[in-house]
Order: C-alpha cells, then sequence, then structure tokens
C-alpha cells in the first residue's frame, strides 16, 4: 500500500443503543502514517468509534474499513486476523489485574505468535518495557503500579505487536498534567519513530495539536468537522470553533 | 399478573444462565485449550479454599458429635456416633456445606473480579488480543469448580470425621483405630460416590452463577458489588434447590444408599 492509502475508513456508519443514536451518518478516512484526533464533548460517540474500528461494536449501517477489509460483517477468524495489526490503548490501561505486567505483555504474543519460544518473547517484552521505562517493573501487578505507569504498560502492550494501526481512547485521563505529558511524548515516539497510524480520542487539545495531522469533532454523534486543526479553526460551524477554542 | 411475570422472569433468568453455562462448558473442550488459566483457577477456587474447608469440617464435626452424642447415650447406641458421623458428612453434610462454603467465597469473587474486569474493560481487552473471552474467562472458573468440589467435599468429610473423633476421644478416651472401624463399618461405597460426585452439579451451578453475573453485568462499581451478592445469593438457593432433586435421583439409582 502506498503512505496515500486509507488506514481506516467510516462510510455512513450509525450506530445506536436502545433509543439512543451515538453516531449518526459519520463518514472520514485516515490515511497511512497520519495521526487523527477526534473531540467532542462526553459521550458523543468518540469512544463508540474506536470500539467499531477494532471489531468490538458493529455498526447498524454504514461500512467500517480497516485497510481496504470490511470488518463490520466480518467473522471472529476474519477479525482475528485484523486485529494482528492493531494495538489499543483503554482508557484506563485495562491491565489484567491477576496476571504481571511482563505477563500482560507476552499474552498477544503467545496468541498469535505461538511458535515463539519462551526466550524469545521473554526479550520482546523487556526491550518494549524498556522503550516505556518500565524495564524494572516487569514482575509488579498492575495494583503496585501508579496511574501513569499503568498507562506506559497499556501502551507497551499495544504495541508489543509492532500493529499497523493504533487506536488510543484518552491517554491523558485521570492523570496529571506533567504524567500526561509523558504519555503523550510516548506516543509522538511511535509517531515519528514507527509511522504508525494512530487515531487517538482526547480531551487534551494541548497534546491534540502536538499530534494531530487531522482533527475530526463529534457532537450528539454527527461529524461536524474534520480537518487540520487550521482548517477547523476557520470552521463556518460556531460550535466547530468553539470546541476548539474550548478546549 | 406481577407475581406472575416475576416468576416467569426468575425462570428466564435460570434459563439463560443455563444455556450461558452450558455454552461456555462446551467450549472448554475446543482447542486451543486454556490449561495454563484453568490450572491458575483450579489454585484459586481449589486450593486455596482447603483452609476454610478444613477449618469449618472440623468444627462442624465436633459440633454434630456434641449435639448427638447425648442422645445416643439416652438409647445406649453411644458406639454409633462414629457411623452415624461418617454416614450424615458423606452422604449430605459434606457436600452440601462444602458448596455452600465455596459459593461464598469463591461465587462473590468470580462475580465480583468479572463484573470488575468488565467495568474496567478487561473483557475487551481479552477479545481485542482475538482471545475467545467466554471460554478464557468463563469456561474455565466453571470447569475449575467442577473439578474441585468433588475434592474439597472428601476433604470436607474427613475434616468432619477429624473434627467428630477429636470431640469423641475427649469424650470417650475412644482409639482413632475404633473410631474409623466403626465410622466405615456401614459406610458403601454408593453413599461415598454418588453425593460426591453430585458436588460436580453444584459446582456448575456456583460457576455459572457467578460468571454470568460478573459477565453481564456492566454498571461500574454499583454492579461490582451487586454480580457478587447476586451470586451468593442466587447460588446458594439453587444449590440447596438442586440437591433435593438429586438426592432423590440418588435414592432412585442406589436405593441402598437410603438412610
Amino acid at each position: 500500500m502506498t503512505p496515500q492509502n486509507p488506514a481506516v475508513e467510516f462510510k455512513n456508519v450509525s450506530k445506536s443503543f436502545g433509543q439512543g443514536q451515538i453516531l449518526n451518518d459519520v463518514s472520514f478516512q485516515v490515511l497511512q502514517g497520519e495521526t487523527l484526533c477526534i473531540l467532542g464533548r462526553s459521550g458523543t460517540g468518540k469512544s463508540v468509534t474506536l470500539k467499531l474500528m477494532i471489531g468490538l461494536l458493529k455498526p447498524d449501517t454504514g461500512n467500517v474499513l480497516i485497510g481496504s477489509e470490511d470488518i463490520g460483517g466480518m467473522n471472529e477468524r476474519g477479525l482475528s486476523h485484523i486485529r494482528r495489526e492493531i494495538g489499543f490503548l483503554f482508557q484506563g490501561a485495562a491491565l489484567f489485574d491477576s496476571f504481571t505486567v511482563g505477563e500482560n505483555l507476552s499474552l498477544p504474543i503467545h496468541r498469535f505468535e505461538p511458535k515463539k519460544s519462551a526466550p524469545e518473547i521473554k526479550k520482546e517484552v523487556e526491550d518494549m518495557l524498556q522503550q516505556v521505562g518500565l524495564e524494572q517493573d516487569i514482575d509488579k501487578l498492575p495494583g503496585e503500579l501508579s496511574g501513569g505507569m499503568k498507562k506506559r504498560a497499556g501502551l507497551a502492550r499495544a504495541l508489543v505487536l509492532n500493529p499497523k494501526l493504533l487506536l488510543v481512547d484518552e491517554p491523558s485521563s485521570g492523570l496529571d498534567r506533567l504524567t500526561a505529558s509523558e504519555i503523550d511524548d510516548l506516543l509522538l515516539r511511535v509517531k515519528t519513530e514507527r509511522h504508525t497510524t494512530m487515531v487517538i480520542v482526547t480531551h487534551d487539545i494541548h497534546g491534540a495539536r502536538e499530534m494531530a495531522d487531522k482533527v475530526a469533532v463529534l457532537d450528539r454523534g454527527c461529524l461536524i468537522g474534520f480537518g487540520t486543526f487550521e482548517e477547523l479553526q476557520l470552521s463556518q460551524n460556531e460550535l466547530v470553533r468553539a470546541l476548539i477554542s474550548e478546549y | 399478573m406481577v407475581l406472575m411475570s416475576k416468576r416467569l422472569g426468575t425462570f428466564a433468568l435460570v434459563g439463560d444462565m443455563s444455556i450461558f453455562g452450558v455454552r461456555a462448558l462446551s467450549r472448554a473442550f475446543i482447542p486451543p485449550f486454556e490449561l495454563a488459566y484453568l490450572t491458575e483457577q483450579l489454585e484459586e477456587i481449589g486450593a486455596r479454599s482447603l483452609p476454610l474447608i478444613a477449618a469449618a469440617g472440623i468444627a462442624l464435626g465436633i459440633v454434630m458429635t456434641l449435639h448427638t452424642r447425648s442422645t445416643l447415650v439416652s438409647f445406649g447406641a453411644e458406639a454409633w456416633a462414629p457411623t452415624l458421623q461418617a454416614v450424615s458428612f458423606f452422604n449430605e453434610i459434606g457436600p452440601l456445606v462444602a458448596a455452600l462454603l465455596i459459593s461464598g467465597r469463591v461465587g462473590a469473587g468470580i462475580g465480583a473480579e468479572l463484573a470488575n474486569m468488565r467495568a474496567t474493560e478487561q473483557i475487551d481487552a481479552v477479545e481485542v488480543m482475538s482471545i475467545d473471552s467466554s471460554k478464557f474467562l468463563v469456561s474455565t472458573r466453571i470447569l475449575a469448580c467442577i473439578i474441585s468440589l468433588p475434592l474439597l467435599t472428601i476433604f470436607m468429610d474427613f475434616a468432619g470425621l477429624v473434627g467428630g473423633f477429636i470431640s469423641e476421644h475427649l469424650a470417650t478416651h475412644i482409639s482413632l483405630r475404633l473410631y474409623i472401624n466403626r465410622a466405615f463399618a456401614d459406610l458403601s461405597w454408593a453413599s461415598f460416590i454418588a453425593p460426591t460426585l453430585k458436588t460436580c452439579v453444584f459446582g456448575f451451578i456456583i460457576g455459572t452463577v457467578s460468571c454470568y453475573y460478573g459477565f453481564t453485568i456492566d454498571e461500574g462499581s454499583a454492579g461490582v458489588r451487586r454480580a457478587a451478592t447476586s451470586s451468593v445469593v442466587l447460588s446458594s438457593l439453587l444449590v440447596i434447590l438442586s440437591d433435593v432433586c438429586l438426592v432423590k435421583l440418588i435414592y432412585f439409582f442406589f436405593p441402598s444408599s437410603a438412610l
């Protein structure tokens, strides 16, 4: 694929839960190597958008394409193939409480690359933890880590298979400014060193400005703005300008 | 009308749980097998319950002997105390009390743990790794409950006999050899194997109910509490109700084991 091929594409995607319409006819593209930040108030469908991208949720209507493959109607086997190429950093890191940090990182390698030997897996886990500055914490349980360390461990787990697409849900939530900027720095390194396509849901405008090539603004399930920061500041939509400046 | 719909709701819930449990259990036998995680659950559910089962068994054995001894003495049948102790523990007290204790310790734990995993997106994280979350988290726990319960029941039975012996020895200075001879004199294999194996059903109930609540409740920290409480209440109730049916079944297939 050339760098300009879309890594992710939403085509007229709608999603509702019961009576509540969460996403309404949303369409956008994220090109290979680009970073898209999704902004919007709470409850506007940002996290749902991420979960649609990894097949945790299915769209009611429309298509979600990862590369050129529509994952909307895919079975688990097909999704497994797609998910091998996607890393997901959850809002609270979602590390498995009963596993050590090292075991949390080795689990996806065991699953997706079962032929790898234990020493190979250990080496990869140690290398990955070194990159996020947690090499001393490999045997700790998640309960023994601070919020920032959990996020870094979660990021390490998301990156351990060297994914082509990284989905990040609120990387700075629950963290102080300094710790949040450490996580932002790590994500920036992922962007510049690995050229990974990233979709980041965030409330942190400062971090978004540093990382985003494009910004999507959601409001009540509708995509009300899409483009670069500069383009959005000139948007005709008052709410988009207000949201951008509000942040 | 409301009462009727509530009753139907309860039946529907138990039906849902049964389907959930049977499906999860059937997945346990499809490769790849989650042996490492199953072993971890066996340790958590089985091995770590041993101190509780041992302490409860010994205490219950002592208390039962204290209660029955005076009655047996008044009939001149004190020599029957070990037999009565063994028959009651192996037939009913061991299986039922072990199941209720495990329902309290493990049922609440599983319900709370899975509900917390749901609330903190750990179950989503499992699925993102293309791991069948039901097989990984539910099947292993149900299977561990089914395997652990009979073993813990045997442990409970013998702990009850130890308690009974301590109590009898202090009262009559009975020797261990005589106590054991009397205890097992009237105990047939049928009255040992069938009641012990019925605890596999109890294990299935405890595992299924607690996993169902933990896996399906998605209400944050309030959900964790609700999952833990509901797991204990419903699994204890279903264990007792199913025991009625299982005892009748055992008597039907092994009439000699009827007291």
